[in-house]
């Protein structure tokens, strides 16, 4: 008996039931798209995420929030109290702080011409530049003279430039941010898309006193990073920098802090519990999908064992012996599924691709996911196969011809 | 060519209890002969066809088929000798749908140890008379044609032995002396061939006819003049 010869011949009869070996790839064209999907989609998300921490959050940051206001947002509350002052006295009154930035921001449209635009406006100092790591790509950042001076000077990202200048050069043009006119200095550096799908190149970033006295009119800040030399020592500097927030704002013993704190550790906690969602749970419903789909395959390869019973018979006349049955059913439910799963590589990278350039997500490497999906069609394949390829191989010749 | 010797063959009904389907049979069949198997249904016929096809073991008794002993042939040794010595016509024909008549008759070469099928199909379709009919499909045929695709089949890896079980239950009368006088043109040329039927018309075109009832051969005798279907089709 020659294999190649037989698997040669289950192909060319393969093609000859297309609707019956379309169905027996479907479970496995559209598991594992999911899982294609879900993988590669995870990896880039997580290669933008830890981009994003690392931009955001270095080991040697501290942040400080208001109150209320969580790293992700969340209600501002009312009694809003940190000032640049605030930060300022911690920068002082502790040991190893390298440098400092306060922010505070807010949503308004933005004009230029003709076009408006509504961007994220941020407050910032002088020292934005270094502490978040976010340079101007083209022009210059603002210096601290522009700070003292409140000036009214903006680094506009590039969302914004695209929006409001189209074709002409944005460097030094005037914008009015709200009712307050503003000279274009500089062009950020490309961001992308935050976790949140907040457009991070949709944003101004002005002198922080500007802001307050121009445009906000308030003198409190919504958060401020601090950069520490040593970044072993982020963790104990915590109690210190809330005894000192807690001492200025004079609460007592009971009163809960107006502010928190947050640290490396905790993002790479919250870093870790999405990493879990995304490379436990997703491919998990993932792979749900695919051992259903597997269970789809055997049940119409069961099915077609049924409805091929004199086929078989008459194999076994013509001189098959049980194994070659076996062989071709097994076969069949392989190569479904398998080339099922070729398909369903595809179709997970094409959804991949057109998901992650929708939320900004960067390249998508297939490699790992297709590799997974590919060993998980073929166990499928050969799982979904194993039982109908026995019952086949089971059946007596003479039964099966009557 | 085939001997039996004492061959019985019981089943063992799912309800409990026993069918004796072939009872002590003892028969011979001699190379080159036509032999025809009569018997209602129920007689045990199709079981003895089984067992001559090695499609089945039966239960006691010695089968010889070309002098060697083939009785108590493992599973797979069976399927060797069916695909090497025997060759199947069924009333239904069994051609896979969807396949054209050569591939049809090149399935058995699937399975024997040939190293290429070279233009065997072909020329057993050749054999049967349907040369123009190579790429066609079983529903492209009538049942005539059909049967003479499964007979190409039967006869493509050149088997010692044909084994045709009702052959012609399925066709009308023209068709059936047309199977019929293919089955004799095979058989002048030195083939070996048994028939099973229950229609003493088809039986009559055979050299021999053995009458089976109740498991058990009762009559063996051979027919003076046999019919000739070529000469009745015309």
């Amino acid at each position: 008996m020659n294999t190649m010869r037989l698997t040669w011949h289950s192909v060319r009869m393969m093609n000859r039931y297309k609707l019956r070996t379309s169905f027996m790839m479907l479970g496995s064209i559209i598991g594992v798209a999911a899982l294609t999907l879900v993988v590669s989609v995870g990896q880039a998300t997580e290669r933008k995420m830890l981009k994003m921490v690392a931009q955001v959050f270095g080991d040697s940051s501290v942040i400080i929030l208001d109150r209320g206001s969580q790293m992700m947002g969340g209600p501002r509350s009312p009694g809003v109290r940190l000032k640049v002052d605030d930060i300022e006295a911690v920068a002082k009154g502790l040991p190893g702080i390298d440098a400092w930035d306060p922010q505070q921001g807010i949503s308004t449209p933005v004009r230029h011409g003709e076009a408006t635009e509504t961007a994220q406006i941020l407050g910032e100092s002088e020292r934005s530049e270094r502490v978040w790591n976010r340079r101007a790509s083209r022009g210059e950042f603002f210096d601290q003279a522009a700070v003292t001076g409140s000036a009214r000077v903006a680094v506009i990202g590039q969302t914004v430039a695209n929006e409001l200048f189209q074709n002409e050069d944005p460097l030094g043009a005037d914008i009015q941010i709200g009712a307050v006119p503003f000279r274009v200095i500089g062009i950020l550096e490309p961001w992308g898309t935050d976790p949140h799908g907040m457009d991070r190149d949709n944003e101004i970033v002005v002198p922080i006193t500007t802001l307050m006295r121009r445009l906000t009119n308030v003198d409190t800040i919504s958060s401020a990073k601090l950069l520490v030399s040593d970044a072993g020592r982020t963790e104990e500097m915590t109690p210190e920098i809330s005894r000192i927030l807690r001492e200025r704002h004079r609460l007592s013993a009971g009163q809960p802090d107006d502010f928190s704190i947050l640290t490396a550790t905790e993002v790479r906690q919250m870093v870790g519990q999405v990493q879990r969602v995304l490379f436990l749970y997703l491919p998990l419903v993932a792979a749900v999908s695919l051992v259903a789909g597997g269970i789809v395959s055997t049940s119409l390869m069961l099915a077609s064992v049924n409805e091929r019973t004199a086929e078989i018979g008459l194999r076994r006349a013509v001189g098959a012996r049980a194994e070659d049955i076996r062989l071709q059913f097994l076969f069949e439910a392989a190569a479904t599924t398998v080339a099922g799963g070729i398909a369903g590589i595809a179709l997970g990278y094409a959804g991949a691709r057109l998901g992650a350039s929708r939320m900004h997500l960067g390249d998508i490497t297939p490699w790992t996911a297709a590799l997974i999906g590919l060993s998980a069609s073929t166990v499928v394949g050969v799982a979904a196969g194993l039982l109908p390829a026995l019952r086949a191989a089971r059946l007596h010749p003479t039964e099966a011809l009557r | 060519m085939i001997e039996l010797q004492g061959i019985s063959k019981t089943y063992i009904r799912p309800t409990g209890g026993t069918v004796q389907a072939l009872a002590d049979i003892s028969f011979h069949v001699k190379r080159g002969e036509f032999v025809a198997m009569v018997g209602s249904s129920g007689s045990g016929k199709s079981t003895l066809m089984n067992i001559l096809g090695l499609l089945d073991l039966p239960t006691q008794g010695r089968y010889l088929l070309d002098g060697q002993d083939v009785s108590s042939l493992s599973v797979t040794d069976q399927a060797r000798q069916r695909n090497k010595k025997i060759g199947f016509v069924f009333q239904t024909f069994h051609l896979l749908p969807r396949t054209t008549a050569l591939e049809n008759v090149e399935l058995p070469l699937l399975y024997s140890d040939r190293a290429s099928f070279e233009d065997l199909g072909r020329r057993a379709l050749e054999a049967v008379g349907l040369a123009d009919r190579v790429h066609h499909r079983p529903f492209e045929l009538s049942g005539g044609q059909q049967q003479r695709v499964a007979i190409a089949r039967a006869l493509v890896n050149e088997p010692e032995l044909l084994l045709a079980d009702e052959p012609t239950g399925n066709l009308d009368r023209g068709s059936a002396l047309e199977v019929m006088s293919i089955f004799q043109a095979l058989n002048r040329a030195g083939r070996t061939i048994v028939l099973v039927t229950h229609d003493r018309e088809i039986a009559n075109h055979c050299h021999r006819i053995a009458r089976i009832e109740a498991g058990l051969i009762v009559a063996d005798e051979r027919v003076a003049e046999p019919k000739d279907a070529l000469q009745e089709a015309k």
